[in-house]
């Protein structure tokens, strides 16, 4: 079976390079992956020049490999069913899961190899930019070690107020004042998200402590980062003078003044020696503006502040960003092979592209799905929900279950922040993206194509 | 045609039916056909266009399936793997990878006939001679005329020694040389036990190599038997003799329109088209 497989997988990536198409698209790549960042000027910061190179590139890669795999893949077997050519093929001793099984192997070579370019020319882009900016030595120490080394995000340790939030959840229903259209579960969340955002509320000249555990670390390495934003009560966006107070000991507190503008993300470096001999980190935030009238509020229900935790070098990372574009990949060949089995090449790649559509709209569907189909026919009234409704919510939670795993796994905006794409990330991309999808999408194509006929 | 019995195709009542979109039947494309195929013969397809013929070859190949009716080849279903393994195919046009020489075109499909190693190269290069490619065995097929293709098409059908050969118009494009190279490489293949079916609208070249032919007219068999049955009428006698002495043959005439109360035809012997260009082009051209 090998050697057959071998033999269409090898006849596919021949093409490609006899045909020019992997010649072009390298070239493409270059030329895109070299230029973007030149055209785009970010934030004329070199963290901004990083990110560029990181985001926009990785995302114009991903999608120049995407619609190609797909194209390549739609005219797979519908190209050669037309011209006649898999007469020749299909006619010899293989299987026709052998010939699937071989285009699709082939295809994924192609992208590998210019998922290997694509690594080679991101990683060359972002270290000659560090080298060759003229910013200060420490400056593009601390880009290098925010951008080029992979970090955990570590959220601070907070009280379990699960009980609290289910009491007070009880009191409010049994005094009447919760919403009768929401459920026990939906006014227990809103009340777990004011009990947060109570606990990360600094009243002006207040302050607010945070605490990090922190895994085992090796001190005089690389530096934690610290990122935080605020949001003011107060309409205007005037900086609030503060300064983070780093460690437990008052007799041995390390002070860094800062000084912040509401809605504007923040970051503090932190040398790794500051960190308790327990590995936790202790920091505390201290307004020094006690005469203001604004109260910040230094989280939201979705974000908290975190601490970048150093985790592993950036190749490595890159590598299991890449492994889970290909993953995607393979996803996205065998679903253009399966449509170009039953279609014609303009056909297939319509249907496959609306299916690529369906699938990337899951934010919409998830949406739906958690927040409910309902209509309020007037202001206080009890939401309806008629049979339409019901059928359509079913349909969205259906589909979101479906999306919800593929739209966890894109690692482009972890790389471009720094942060860590884990091993497990990796390995569900490959559960859900290869060992799933791809494989069901596989195995409706090769029994659509074994009942085929080509005549 | 051999001496052996061996049932290589057999097909019993075999219809095919093409549907429409609503599957709804459209075309009787083939219409309860019974066809008996044995080994080492050479059996031809004849019919007109939409007669069916390609659809039974395409049924046979396992390419379509049939609607109703019975068909095995070499004693299974045309879709078992182990009976393509003993198929070897040359459909109407060569439909090959342009960008792929006829040497790695070869290699590709012993490939997948699961050929490897020396026993690749040799049957491959055996073949690229036989064919009369090694000249060009390097060049991309997308720069070959449509003879040239045909060879490669002939080759890769003959690259796993297969006991069933069909051929779908095998001389189409070829020059009267080739396509006598063909016929008798046809011919000595039989000899060796191989069976093969031809589909051609090439009339001559089918009464020259055909052991039995089947006419299909409408997806229908309207004639079918050997071809010297066929040709034969057996009301009428030739006779053929060196030219004899006018008053020898004038004697000779009067007798027999005595003894038979008609008066014979007499012209003289004639030759084919095909033997007069192959004498002449083999007399001219020089030996190489």
């Amino acid at each position: 079976m090998m050697i057959r497989t071998l033999a269409i997988a090898w006849l596919t990536l021949r093409g490609t390079i006899r045909s020019k198409l992997l010649l072009s698209l390298a070239s493409l790549l270059v030329v895109g992956l070299v230029g973007l960042p030149l055209l785009i000027s970010g934030d004329n910061t070199l963290a901004g020049q990083i990110q560029v190179i990181l985001n926009y590139t990785m995302t114009f890669a991903t999608a120049i490999l995407s619609i190609t795999t797909l194209g390549i893949a739609c005219g797979g077997f519908s190209s050669e069913i037309q011209d006649r050519r898999l007469y020749m093929v299909i006619t010899k001793p293989l299987h026709r899961y052998e010939l699937w099984l071989g285009k699709w192997l082939g295809l994924m070579a192609l992208n590998l190899a210019l998922l290997v370019l694509t690594g080679l020319i991101m990683s060359a882009m972002a270290n000659h930019s560090i080298r060759s900016a003229s910013d200060s030595p420490a400056m593009k120490r601390h880009v290098s070690e925010q951008f080029l080394i992979s970090h955990r995000s570590l959220a601070p340790l907070t009280p379990d107020w699960s009980q609290s939030a289910g009491e007070t959840t009880q009191r409010l229903i049994q005094s009447g004042r919760a919403p009768k259209a929401m459920t026990f579960a939906n006014i227990q969340q809103r009340v777990s998200d004011d009990l947060l955002m109570r606990h990360f509320t600094v009243p002006p000249g207040g302050s607010l402590e945070l605490s990090f555990a922190c895994p085992p670390h090796k001190r005089n390495s690389h530096e934690l980062i610290l990122n935080y934003k605020f949001d003011s009560t107060r309409p205007e966006r005037t900086p609030v003078a503060a300064r983070w107070a780093i460690g437990t000991d008052p007799a041995h507190l390390t002070y860094i003044g800062v000084t912040n503008y509401p809605g504007i993300p923040a970051s503090l470096a932190i040398e790794t020696d500051l960190l308790a001999a327990t590995n936790l980190l202790t920091v505390t935030y201290q307004r020094l503006d006690a005469g203001s009238q604004a109260t910040l509020l230094m989280a939201d229900k979705t974000q908290t502040p975190e601490l970048l935790v150093p985790s592993g070098g950036f190749g490595m990372n890159l590598i299991r960003g890449l492994f889970i574009i290909l993953c995607r990949l393979v996803f996205l060949a065998a679903l253009g092979l399966t449509v170009g089995c039953l279609f014609s090449t303009p056909v297939a790649l319509f249907t496959a592209c609306f299916i690529v559509v369906l699938l990337a709209s899951s934010g919409y569907v998830e949406s739906v799905a958690t927040s409910g189909v309902f209509y309020i026919p007037h202001e206080g009234a009890a939401p309806v929900q008629t049979w339409l409704d019901r059928a359509i919510l079913h349909l969205f939670q259906g589909f979101s279950m479906v999306t919800h795993p593929i739209s966890r796994l894109d690692p482009v905006p972890l790389l471009a922040a720094g942060r860590e794409i884990s091993g497990l990330m990796a390995l569900q991309a490959l559960g859900w993206l290869v060992g799933l999808y791809s494989a069901v999408t596989a195995l409706a194509g090769i029994a659509l194509f074994n009942r085929r006929e080509l005549g | 045609m051999g001496e052996h019995n061996e049932l290589i195709i057999e097909a019993r009542k075999l219809s095919k039916v093409f549907l429409d979109f609503w599957n709804r039947p459209k075309v009787k494309a083939v219409n309860g056909i019974d066809l008996e195929i044995r080994q080492g013969e050479i059996f031809g397809l004849l019919g007109p266009n939409g007669s069916g013929k390609s659809t039974t070859i395409k049924m046979i190949l396992g390419l379509l399936y049939p609607t109703s009716g019975e068909l095995t080849v070499l004693g299974k279903s045309p879709r078992d793997v182990a009976a393509k393994a003993k198929i070897g195919f040359m459909p109407e046009e060569s439909y090959l990878y342009k960008y792929l020489t006829a040497e790695e075109h070869l290699n590709f499909y012993a490939n997948l006939y699961g050929l490897s190693g020396n026993t690749k190269t040799t049957i491959v290069e055996t073949l690229i001679n036989q064919v009369g490619l090694n000249a060009a065995k390097h060049r991309p097929i997308g720069e070959f005329s449509k003879g040239m293709a045909r060879r490669v098409g002939l080759a890769q059908c003959l690259l796993n020694d297969p006991d069933l050969i069909l051929l779908d118009e095998p001389t189409s494009g070829l020059d009267p040389i080739a396509c006598r190279e063909v016929k008798d490489l046809l011919l000595s293949l039989a000899k060796q036990g191989k069976t093969i079916l031809v589909c051609s609208h090439h009339l001559a070249d089918m009464q020259d190599i055909c052991d039995r032919v089947a006419i299909l007219l409408n997806g229908t068999i309207c004639a079918q038997g050997s071809v010297k049955e066929l040709l034969i009428n057996p009301d009428t006698l030739r006779l053929s003799l060196q030219s004899p002495p006018r008053e020898t043959l004038s004697a000779i005439l009067n007798y027999i329109e005595q003894e038979t109360g008609q008066r014979p035809n007499v012209d003289h012997a004639g030759r084919t088209l095909e033997s007069v260009y192959i004498e002449t082009v083999t007399r001219r051209t020089p030996n190489p």
